[in-house]
């Protein structure tokens, strides 16, 4: 990233500044003429691209006299963060509209077998919904901040888009909470499903079964549920840390700090709506019999023998095959 | 069309602080906000300067770029003002503020911010010039009087100063000619995009 | 992007700019088309050049805005340092609403700094004191003025009756008018004490006695104004930057205007210091042989003055035998400045002229204090550097009134106007109160003590709990009458609780409780305590004197809040309960118990003859302040063909001789014998005899004039020194046919008996002296300055090491004065330091701690540390300490240590500040914060709501013993202590 870059810069540059200072003392430390001497602003600018000092509140922060990097983190907000995330909640749209209609719903391939296994517990489902509800609404508020001004202000007027964006503000900071603790459940009580392993290169290889008829076997969860899982904890756990930076202004860095943390909010925050955006496609319209498992929690045995063949026979194996219960095969929802 | 800016001739700044409370007695500023602040550079070291900062009401200002409301405006004098019925307090022209300007109340929990108060130039906000809500959202509205911001006209030293661009620098340009030193229009290059050449 | 907001789409209030806004409004001016005409946003930026140095205009508003409209301004004086800002205010209602710059005062330009930039919150701080309340079982609790009053003078004349009268001190305050400190003066002479002490005791104190014994007064010879004309200027023991703010913009100016090269010598790298042309770095207390090292230099290299040493100086000879002492070597291994960088700015400061140094109480503040102003001046002297514009001692004050509160005799060894205690001072001053002689004296507890020097308010508690024996007077210090000054601005406060304790009955009038109150309850006092709200000096009017001697009038902005009283009916009050209130206002009226202020003013003007506050009538002050605008940046006089204040200098800088009639247009510069009398021209005053009888070294004597040689004031009819004036030498010289018959009738009054001896300064008729100014002569006479003041105790100042010093080396050579009685209290200054030496004090205690000022607070604080706009600026109390020195100790920038002082076992918890700003081997500390005492938070004991915003260690619970021999004043500069880590 290049503002770590510029953190190091500026970190070497305050010491070559100090040397330079030092070197450039009279060598008698009584013969000073502070006027002479005094401090240039072009060349602390120069030096060090930031300009701090002492301030007699206690408010240290405000010591930072100029940070033009200001102007750097601007640009990075008003184009190119508009343009990451154009192009990656856009493009992965455009992406799956192309795949719906070329490949359309993913069939049961033997049809339902009218018997259902238990895929999620309850706890697991609310965890689940919890978090995704969240999630969405943080995504719309978020997305809101860099995208509002330029496509729903001028649509409603000033004062309507200032009260939706303020609750939306209020719903992001809040909603944040029960996000994360979601994020760290989703990651204690799935984790033992999601170390990847061998199994995953070959269902990689084979594209996860989405081209052709092809059905890799996989665990309880397969490559493709591993990444949403891994962009899950890793992409929550980003966006959480550096948000609760962001709305706790200080705590835990400078002016600096707070910039790159929006940066990486921001940006890890667009990817992972866009790779939610697929994990919603294949969990609703995309594939026959998979919303069933976060609804009602149970899937068909065939959903379950087509997909992850081989925790089914581990199912089995544990429980025995005829407990699996038989139930009238549940409408997949739209 | 008047081009309003400040300039601080650190040269002559010796950090009393008159331009800091000037404000907070001309707006009554709560504790804790400050929309004016002394920076002193190499603190107790030779060559040791001061610097008088706030708003520098710049030239295409990054906090209205980066408003996600769109809070800010600029008035015909180039003062920048925002709204803040408008503002929802997102922090985000605090990060792309070269100056460190904007200030945020405190306001519920765990320090989440308040509406953005920042400098108005002593020009208000878009209410009605020198009403009463003005006054309590953004502090009196001296140039609607025709007067220029409190701090520099009460700098102890004549280091601050406020007014038209060109005014002022020329006011810098022949102080530093007469005198032969100048540590530069702190501010300048990164606010306005220019620097005073002496 | 928007840029305006009627672009938008929303129906907010439309605002295209404020220019718009404004052509819409009845009778309203385009804003810029106003800011054209009025020459660049009024005085604003005409004052900003470098090279507009002319007059500023105003700032008017075209058009008042709706919150201000109908507001009317009212003016009166900042009540902080001395530079004499002019504060400008809005009134609405009775309420003070905002301050305007005050482009008009030629002294502040608009300008403030912090404190004056905020005075408006002091009037309506919500922790002001409301109502008067005592302590009651060590609660503290309401009362009524009327219980107040009457309980306090019930107990005063209790004392009175036990202890004698000089057993109540009266401690006044420089925050008060010239019209309140020359009440507080009169209230203790009623009483009958000489008791009777202010601020300027740990202020100037040295400067006063120091000073006036080399040239004639005690007081700023130029202002800071003139400051402009300088081309060389060393402050030695100024921080003007903190200090003296606005003064600053004069002095900054002068270094870019005239190049003037800007000379600091100081132990911290100040902010003054960060503007400096060269920075000398001394060791505290070292100033003399600072001084002496740079005469050095001059007298080798024959840089001095010869022919003004000759015509206007005495004793030459006798100090050049001193400073010979002090070449380079030993200056170097005293003070720690290298030879070649002091011969470098003495070379300056002699030839680079005009040069002028500039003190305060880095110089006066010390057991040698009366010395170091005495080798400043000396330095002035040698280099012909006083009397002329650009030059002079340019010694800044530190409170808005403290020249004034001196000049009208607030203090324990003179009557109001320098007139001293004597016989004939006494009766003059009754001549002035008409009151009988024989009334005055009855007062006291003895002629002797009538007419000895009281007690320096720096030993107040001394008086209190040494041994009666050791009191010279009747007995102890038993009550103590405080109206507006700190307790925590008083060196050794560890001492000072063990005296609060044994008061017998302490009453604080403030418009802040003080820690007076703290103190007093952490003494461990349940009751005997009064706390009386005050008003501050924006709710009175009154005169008040800048640094630069021009007095200026304030208005009272708004009337006294909740039930505080102006100072001067308080006193009225105290008068009318002690029994002599009708005696003692006979000349003055008062209305509803409030004296006026002007009447007081003319009484002064009546009786100020030696030091020219004759000419100062209200009306006169109160024009000056209406036509402030007309006077000159520069020579701040007013052009001669002003009708209401032609020729007049600003405030009628002290001297102002004759009555108001005479229109003296009072003295920008003492001594400048360039210019008439009558244009403030002047000479030294022969004070200390016309001649000498000196030793020669064959054992024979000589005698030889006090009086100047050869020259005079500009048309002077005398060609050459002269004496005073008295009635006989009018009659010498032929001109006592000048004097009406009127004037004649009053000196023949004065001094029925031997009118002949009616002098200048005595005659109540102003006679004497407008006939002298007739005739182009200065009334007090044409003398030379003093290199040599016999009378004090160091006649040629002499190097003394700090009482506590780090280089004990050094006090063999160096000791301070031997113990001896002074101001009826002993000195053991000496015993102190020699017990010091002995127990290795340096050793245990190895750092020199100095104290000093913040621009944001002012004197012990309490008020200013209540004032939130400042509070928010510094919020804890803090010790700086070397990176060098820190690092030895493990001690953190902003981590809190202990700081132990050397007397006491005295500990104090403060913040560190690590920061080379300080030399290896000194700390600083600013002098402002009260309300903790020895790492315990007091705020406790301040009646409820009315505690300081910020609370800290007091800079004087740590200083220790030392006082000035000719003053008494304090050693809050130089101590030692040792820093832990907390």
């Amino acid at each position: 990233m290049a503002s770590f870059g510029r953190y190091i810069r500026v970190v070497l540059g305050a010491w070559a500044f100090l040397l330079i200072v030092l070197m450039s003392m009279p060598s008698s430390a009584q013969q000073v003429n502070p006027t002479a001497s005094s401090v240039k602003e072009q060349q602390l600018l120069q030096e060090l691209n930031r300009i701090q000092g002492r301030v007699s509140i206690p408010d240290q922060r405000s010591g930072v006299l100029e940070q033009p990097a200001g102007r750097d983190w601007r640009e990075f907000r008003n184009v190119t963060l508009r343009w990451i995330g154009g192009i990656a909640i856009i493009g992965m749209l455009a992406v799956l509209v192309i795949f719906y209609l070329s490949r359309g719903m993913v069939r049961l391939e033997s049809g339902r077998s009218g018997r259902s296994i238990v895929r999620f517990t309850p706890f697991e489902r609310f965890v689940h919904w919890m978090t995704a509800t969240c999630f969405i609404i943080l995504a719309v508020s978020g997305l809101n901040i860099t995208f509002g001004r330029p496509l729903l202000l001028p649509l409603i007027g000033f004062e309507a888009f200032s009260e939706w964006s303020q609750w939306a503000k209020y719903a992001h900071n809040y909603l944040s909470f029960p996000f994360t603790i979601g994020v760290v459940l989703i990651f204690l009580i799935w984790i033992a499903g999601n170390i990847p392993n061998k199994l995953d290169i070959d269902w990689l290889k084979r594209g996860g079964g989405m081209i052709g008829h092809d059905h890799p076997p996989a665990y309880r969860f397969n490559a493709g549920q591993k990444a949403i899982y891994w962009i899950v904890v890793v992409g929550g756990g980003a966006v959480a840390v550096t948000g609760y930076q962001l709305m706790f202004p200080f705590y835990l860095s400078g002016i600096e700090g707070m910039q790159i943390a929006q940066i990486v909010h921001s940006v890890v925050s667009v990817l992972f709506v866009a790779a939610m955006l697929a994990h919603i496609y294949i969990g609703t319209i995309g594939m026959e019999g998979a919303f069933e498992a976060m609804g009602s929690g149970t899937v068909d045995v065939n959903w379950a023998k087509e997909h992850h063949s081989l925790w089914l026979e581990e199912q089995n194996a544990r429980t025995g095959p005829n407990e699996a219960r038989s139930q009238p095969a549940a409408t997949p929802a739209e | 069309m008047a081009r309003m800016k400040f300039l601080c001739d650190a040269d002559r700044c010796i950090e009393c602080n008159a331009c800091v409370t000037a404000c907070k007695n001309e707006h009554e500023v709560p504790w804790g906000i400050n929309r004016r602040r002394v920076v002193t550079i190499n603190d107790g070291k030779p060559g040791e300067r001061s610097i008088s900062m706030a708003c520098m009401h710049c030239t295409d200002a990054p906090c209205a770029a980066v408003c996600p409301v769109n809070c800010f405006y600029t008035t015909a004098d180039s003062v920048v003002l925002h709204s803040k019925d408008l503002c929802i307090g997102c922090g985000y022209c605090f990060y792309a503020c070269p100056f460190g300007a904007p200030q945020y109340p405190k306001v519920g929990n765990f320090g989440s911010r308040g509406k953005m108060d920042k400098c108005t130039y002593c020009a208000g906000g878009p209410e009605a010039d020198g009403s009463k809500e003005e006054y309590e959202k953004y502090g009196a509205n001296r140039l609607a009087e025709g007067k220029l911001p409190l701090c520099a006209e009460m700098c102890s030293t004549k280091s601050l100063l406020a007014g038209d661009g060109e005014i002022i620098a020329q006011i810098y340009k022949e102080r530093v000619t007469k005198r032969g030193y100048g540590s530069g229009a702190w501010g300048w290059k990164t606010a306005y995009r220019e620097t005073i050449e002496s | 992007m928007l840029i305006k907001r009627t672009e938008r789409s929303s129906g907010l209030a439309s605002r295209a700019s404020v220019a718009d806004a404004l052509s819409g409004q009845a009778g309203g001016l385009d804003r810029r088309t106003f800011l054209r005409r009025s020459g660049l946003a009024g005085g604003g930026l005409a004052a900003l050049s470098a090279l507009s140095i002319g007059s500023v205009r105003k700032a008017e508003a075209a058009v008042a805005g709706p919150l201000t409209s109908g507001a009317t301004i009212r003016k009166n004086v900042c009540t902080h340092c001395a530079v004499g800002c002019t504060v400008t205010a809005e009134v609405l209602n009775g309420v003070w609403i905002g301050q305007e710059p005050s482009w008009e005062s030629p002294i502040n330009r608009g300008s403030h700094c912090a404190k004056g930039a905020s005075v408006r919150e002091l009037v309506h701080s919500e922790r002001r004191l409301r109502y008067p309340m005592k302590l009651v079982d060590g609660q503290w609790t309401r009362v009524s003025w009327d219980t107040a009053v009457n309980e306090i003078g019930d107990k005063l004349l209790q004392v009175r009756e036990k202890s004698g009268s000089d057993s109540v001190y009266w401690l006044g305050s420089a925050k008060m008018t010239n019209e309140g400190s020359y009440l507080f003066r009169k209230l203790g002479a009623f009483w009958g004490t000489n008791n009777t002490d202010h601020q300027a005791r740990i202020c100037h104190s040295t400067t006063v006695t120091g000073v006036a014994n080399t040239w004639g007064y005690g007081a700023m010879t130029n202002s800071i104004n003139d400051m402009r004309n300088a081309k060389t200027m060393i402050f030695i023991g100024s921080n003007a930057a903190e200090a003296h703010p606005v003064g600053m913009q004069h002095m900054l100016e002068s270094k870019e205007i005239n190049k003037a090269n800007f000379i600091v010598f100081d132990p911290r790298l100040t902010r003054t210091a960060a503007h400096a042309t060269e920075y000398v770095r001394i060791r505290p207390g070292t100033d003399i042989p600072v001084l002496y090292g740079m005469m050095w230099h001059i007298l080798k290299n024959g840089w001095e003055d010869k022919d003004f040493i000759n015509r206007r100086v005495y004793g030459f000879d006798d100090l050049r035998k001193e400073v010979e002492k002090w070449d380079p070597e030993e200056t170097e291994r005293v003070t720690g400045i290298p030879g070649a960088q002091l011969e470098r700015v003495a070379k300056l400061f002699a030839t680079v002229k005009p040069a002028t140094i500039i003190w305060c109480m880095g110089q006066t503040q010390h057991t040698v204090g009366t010395a170091n102003v005495r080798a400043s001046c000396i330095a002035l002297l040698m280099t012909g550097n006083v009397g002329k514009p650009g030059t002079g001692a340019n010694i800044l004050r530190g409170h808005d009134n403290v020249q004034g509160a001196t000049d009208v005799g607030l203090d324990i060894v003179t009557l109001p106007f320098y007139y001293g205690l004597t016989e004939g001072a006494w009766k003059h001053w009754s001549r002035v109160w008409e009151v009988d002689y024989d009334y005055l004296l009855s007062r006291f507890d003895d002629k002797k003590l009538m007419e000895t020097p009281g007690i320096p308010l720096t030993r107040w508690f001394d008086a209190a709990i040494l041994p009666k024996a050791d009191v010279a007077q009747k007995d102890n210090v038993k009550a103590v009458f405080v109206q507006g000054h700190a307790s925590n601005s008083i060196t050794r406060i560890p001492e000072s609780l063990k005296g609060l304790k044994a008061l017998e009955l302490l009453v604080i009038a403030d418009p802040h409780p003080t820690t007076w109150a703290s103190l007093a309850v952490e003494a461990g006092r349940k009751d005997g305590v009064y706390i009386l709200p005050v008003a501050t000096q924006f709710e009175c009017k009154g005169s008040r004197v800048a640094s630069n001697r021009s007095m200026q009038w304030g208005d009272q902005i708004v009337k006294p809040i909740f039930e505080s009283k102006d100072d001067l009916e308080v006193m009225y009050l105290v008068a009318k309960k002690l029994g002599f209130a009708d005696k003692m206002f006979k000349n003055i009226k008062v209305e509803n118990n409030l004296p006026e202020a002007e009447d007081i003013l003319r009484e002064i003007n009546r009786g100020s003859w030696s030091t020219g506050y004759c000419g100062q009538s209200p009306e006169r002050i109160k024009a000056h302040m209406k036509n402030q605008h007309k006077f000159d940046l520069v020579t701040m006089r007013a052009p001669k063909d002003d009708p209401e204040v032609g020729g007049d200098y600003y405030g009628l800088p002290w001297p102002c001789w004759g009555s108001p009639e005479v229109r003296h247009p009072g003295t920008p510069l003492l001594y400048n014998n360039n210019l008439a009398v009558m244009d403030g021209g002047g000479t030294f005053r022969p004070r200390f005899g016309l001649e000498r009888e000196e030793k020669l070294p064959d054992g024979t004597t000589r005698k030889v004039s006090l009086l100047a040689d050869g020259s005079y004031s500009k048309d002077s009819e005398i060609k050459d020194g002269y004496p005073e004036f008295t009635l006989a030498v009018l009659k010498k010289l032929g001109w006592d046919k000048d004097l009406t018959e009127a004037e004649m009738a009053t000196i023949t009054k004065v001094n029925s008996a031997n009118p002949d001896a009616v002098s200048w300064s005595l005659d109540l008729s102003g006679g004497i002296q407008r006939v002298a100014l007739m005739h182009g002569c200065v009334p007090y006479g044409n003398g030379k300055a003093r290199m040599n003041a016999f009378g004090l105790p160091d006649p040629i100042p002499v190097h003394r090491e700090p009482i506590y010093t780090p280089r004990v080396d050094l006090v063999a050579k160096y000791p301070t004065l031997p113990d001896a009685k002074q101001f009826r209290l002993p000195n053991i200054g000496f015993s102190v330091q020699k017990a010091a030496v002995e127990k290795g004090i340096a050793k245990q205690f190895p750092l020199i701690l100095s104290s000093g000022r913040l621009v944001e607070y002012e004197g012990g604080g309490e008020e200013t540390r209540t004032n939130p706009w400042l509070a928010e600026l510094q919020q804890d109390m803090f010790i700086e300490i070397s990176s060098a020195d820190a690092a030895d100790r493990g001690i953190k920038d902003g981590g809190w240590v202990w700081v132990s002082g050397a007397e006491n076992n005295s500990r104090a918890k403060m913040k560190a500040l690590v920061t080379d700003r300080v030399g290896k081997g000194v700390a600083w500390m600013p002098f402002h914060f009260g309300g903790w005492f020895g790492g315990v938070d007091l705020r406790k004991n301040y009646p409820a709501g009315t505690d300081p915003i910020v609370l800290g260690e007091s800079a004087n619970t740590i200083t220790s013993y030392g006082y000035d021999p000719a003053t008494g004043m304090q050693e809050p500069k130089v101590t030692l202590c040792q820093i832990a880590a907390a």
